[in-house]
């Protein structure tokens, strides 16, 4: 896979999490559960960045930047700050595998600002229940 | 923590092996580079990216006496930072079946470093093994831009994402999670 392939993945996958990000922050009372509602409106705001950053790498590249899809699928049933909160978790699980596969296949300031991105996810995901491990975004170096 | 099955190390030896392009041998054997021209028996010189993995070994090695030093001042530690201390020896694992064997009389790539003596204080000696591992992410994250090889770059990466996890839930108070806690 080549850099621009990956970049476009990457950006794909970007455009997904901030429309979940902004279905999870809705069903979230911030009156309720301030302190998930906070950390969701942060996600929220990271994600969209790393979207924004992520269709300029690529414009860089010369390519136009993957379009995202009309909408995506958040699973109706969940509803409840704890399941919102597993989402979220899964989000940043998932994400930081996705800015690993970045990482192998740039170089330069697209591979630093992947690394960054990654080290970030994988540490965000902690406040969402999520607990350290092994190898984040790598788990076939964990069997 | 438990011995690995062997076919399983040699699984994660093999990803990193392909990583440098090291011929990994399935018996479990010690890796053996090819000799460069000119060079005689007992002179192993390094690629960049072999330099990379030897460098961060050795920097896991001085990490992992930072939290025996800790564990020994303080052994109520111990608990704590049996995790850290778990990832790092698993770290160390997957980057020790790819360094080549070293000529007689050379140090070891994987250095059982004797632990510094630290205060016997928890709140010092935790910070004394922040302190560490944070220049510990620094470090790998430096050596993950340099590297040559994006599969080695992933597995630095993933290595320092694992201690900046670990080091922000060593720093984090202890709350509940924020869904549960509203």
């Amino acid at each position: 896979m080549s850099e621009l392939d990956a970049l476009q993945a990457t950006l794909a996958d970007e455009h997904a999490a901030l429309y979940t990000y902004g279905v999870l922050g809705a069903r979230t009372s911030q009156a309720a559960s301030p302190t998930l509602f906070d950390a969701l409106t942060t996600g929220y705001r990271r994600h969209r960045a790393r979207r924004d950053q992520l269709r300029l790498y690529v414009l860089d590249a010369g390519a136009e930047p993957v379009a995202a899809e009309v909408a995506y699928v958040v699973d109706d049933a969940l509803q409840q700050p704890a399941q919102l909160e597993r989402a979220a978790l899964d989000l940043e699980t998932a994400s930081t595998g996705t800015l690993l596969a970045l990482v192998a296949t740039s170089s330069g300031a697209v591979r630093g600002w992947a690394l960054t991105e990654a080290v970030w996810s994988s540490t965000w995901l902690l406040g969402y229940g999520g607990t350290p491990t092994t190898w984040p975004g790598a788990p076939e170096l964990d069997a | 923590m438990p011995a690995l099955p062997e076919s399983r190390r040699v699984s994660r030896r093999a990803t990193v092996g392909a990583a440098l392009a090291l011929p990994v041998v399935a018996a479990g054997c010690d890796i053996d580079p090819p000799r460069r021209r000119g060079e005689g028996p007992g002179v192993v010189r390094l690629t960049p990216d072999e330099e990379l993995v030897v460098a961060t070994a050795a920097d896991l090695a001085l990490a992992r006496a930072v939290i025996e030093g800790a564990t020994l001042a303080v052994p109520a530690l111990a608990v704590t930072l049996t995790p850290l201390s778990q990832a790092h020896a698993a770290h160390a694992d997957v980057l020790s079946g790819v360094v080549p064997p070293r000529p007689p009389g050379t140090a070891s790539p994987d250095p059982v470093l004797d632990p510094p003596r630290l205060p016997a204080d928890r709140d010092r000696a935790l910070r004394r093994v922040l302190r560490s591992e944070q220049q510990l992410v620094r470090d790998v994250l430096r050596r993950c831009g340099q590297a040559e090889s994006g599969d080695l770059a992933r597995v630095l990466a993933s290595l320092a994402a694992s201690t900046s996890q670990h080091s922000a839930a060593l720093s984090a108070p202890a709350t509940a999670a924020v869904g549960g806690a509203g």
